[in-house]
């Protein structure tokens, strides 16, 4: 079997590096994830641990409005699973919802394997949802990163075996994995030119709701200057005004 | 491996949490579980460059809060040692201070090791888009067992999501309707009135009227600063 076969390679590779959290220690997993091939390989570690068949990590939009899942990337990587196509379509509103006000997970069955009901319904803080995508079983851990970015690494099969003991652990690495992706996620941080302790001090006393005149007089410049620094650092930051500026840098941690 | 037998006193408490009296049930039941003394549930609340702490729940002695000061509980909750969940934490260890990390000074740390934190790990709990931190402390150093430690980080993120209008009340952190947030987030994403209105299919005066309600809730001067007050927040 195919997925065996990952298992024990995986297993392999892990036992080395086992901390007392099990397969989660400050090695490669929880730090060094620099593109989306890694985030997808710790993600099948993490689906092999509690033997899901597919997987798949989704970024859930923050406005209520188009309460929607955007797939970033699953177990068909770099294709796309129809399981995706399910999650990211229609079936994600009440998904939605809960990760915008919980992190707890939550579990479906809809594959009529009695024994994964069974198994999810012993799990201690999960509860049942709606099935994600029709005919699997599965189970979604909401995720959040630094920056406020929401998101959903969904383990799906009809064969996975998830102790309460490992849920936190599981759970976990699901959040550090996030993180990782969500740090590379804002691809404009990269190529942005650097921008002058001048150009941030000005962002940030408009953050804390200062206009250009009090700008100009608490830091001693002319208005006009002010206005310049202002109107460069929105352009470093490739936004098209002021406000946009100001919330690029929060998102970015430019400014606090 | 029976997986029914792993359930503790705090899984049982905690996801059957209602009331403020439950948490602190849960609270002190994880404390002693994760073999720690003291627990504080902080929020942070922006006030332009401040930061201030606001317990949600803590069993500190009176005293201790009041000598140590919200300003450096706020710095401890937010400081270089505060981990995410799924990041192995690291303790603030009084007897080390002064240290790398210039969290707290040398006087600071003899308060806090004479009452009762000699070790402190600082967690950030998620609650949703909620942000809510965490401090374990111990009186003696090494105590706080680490691999308990980062499941009851979790536990704790799972138990306060059962109380949300608790912890909003506490934190005081999204007063915004669902669609002030939503204006406010697309002027965030540098639309102007007439796009937000697009956007959402209302009019100008509409998107311009929801979103001076989030500028006054906020208590904040013009749109940047209710943008700022709602990033920092966690809320957009």
């Amino acid at each position: 079997m195919k997925h065996a076969d990952i298992k024990d390679a995986a297993e392999a590779l892990f036992n080395e590096q086992r901390s007392p959290f099990g397969a989660f220690s400050l090695s490669s997993e929880t730090h060094h994830a620099v593109t989306i091939p890694d985030a997808v390989r710790r993600c099948r570690w993490v689906s092999v641990d509690i033997n899901a068949s597919a997987f798949g990590l989704y970024f859930v939009s923050p406005s209520p409005e188009r309460a929607r899942l955007v797939p970033c990337f699953d177990s068909d990587y770099p294709g796309i699973a129809l399981a995706t196509k399910f999650i990211s379509g229609a079936n994600g509103e009440e998904i939605v919802r809960h990760t915008h006000n919980s992190t707890e997970p939550r579990w479906w069955t809809d594959d009529g394997v009695e024994a994964m009901a069974e198994m999810f319904g012993k799990l201690a803080w999960t509860a049942q949802i709606s099935p994600l995508a029709p005919g699997t079983s599965g189970i979604a851990f909401p995720v959040h990163a630094d920056r406020g970015q929401c998101g959903l690494v969904v383990f799906l099969g009809s064969e996975i075996a998830l102790p309460q003991d490992m849920l936190y652990e599981i759970h976990a690495r699901c959040f550090s994995l996030f993180a990782a992706v969500a740090r590379i996620r804002p691809s404009d941080a990269g190529r942005m030119r650097a921008i002058s302790k001048r150009e941030l001090e000005c962002l940030k006393l408009t953050a804390n709701g200062n206009t250009s005149e009090e700008i100009a007089r608490l830091l001693k410049l002319s208005v006009h200057t002010a206005n310049q620094y202002l109107t460069q650092s929105t352009q470093k930051l490739n936004a098209v005004n002021r406000n946009q500026a100001v919330a690029k840098a929060l998102r970015l941690g430019l400014i606090e | 491996m029976s997986s029914s037998a792993a359930l503790l006193q705090s899984d049982t408490l905690g996801s059957r949490l209602t009331s403020r009296g439950d948490l602190t049930s849960f609270f002190m039941e994880l404390t002693a579980e994760i073999g720690a003394d003291s627990y504080m549930l902080v929020a942070i609340v922006h006030d332009q460059d401040r930061n201030d702490a606001r317990i949600v729940s803590s069993n500190w002695i009176f005293d201790a809060i009041e000598l140590i000061g919200k300003r450096l509980i706020a710095s401890l909750a937010q400081g270089a040692l505060t981990v995410a969940p799924g990041i192995r934490p690291r303790p603030l260890v009084a007897a080390q201070a002064p240290d790398a990390d210039g969290l707290v000074s040398g006087e600071e740390a003899r308060l806090l090791d004479v009452l009762g934190h000699a070790e402190i790990y600082s967690l950030r709990l998620n609650v949703g888009r909620q942000r809510l931190f965490a401090l374990f402390s111990a009186a003696t150093a090494g105590h706080i067992d680490q691999p308990a430690l980062m499941k009851a980080q979790l536990k704790c993120c799972y138990a306060l999501s059962h109380i949300p209008q608790l912890i909003a009340a506490a934190a005081m952190q999204d007063p915004l309707s669902d669609r002030e947030r939503e204006c406010l987030f697309w002027v965030s994403e540098g639309k102007t009135t007439d796009e937000v209105a697009v956007i959402l299919g209302v009019s100008s005066n509409t998107v311009n009227s929801y979103i001076t309600h989030a500028i006054q809730k906020f208590a904040a001067s013009n749109r940047a600063m209710a943008i700022a007050t709602a990033i920092r927040s966690g809320i957009i």
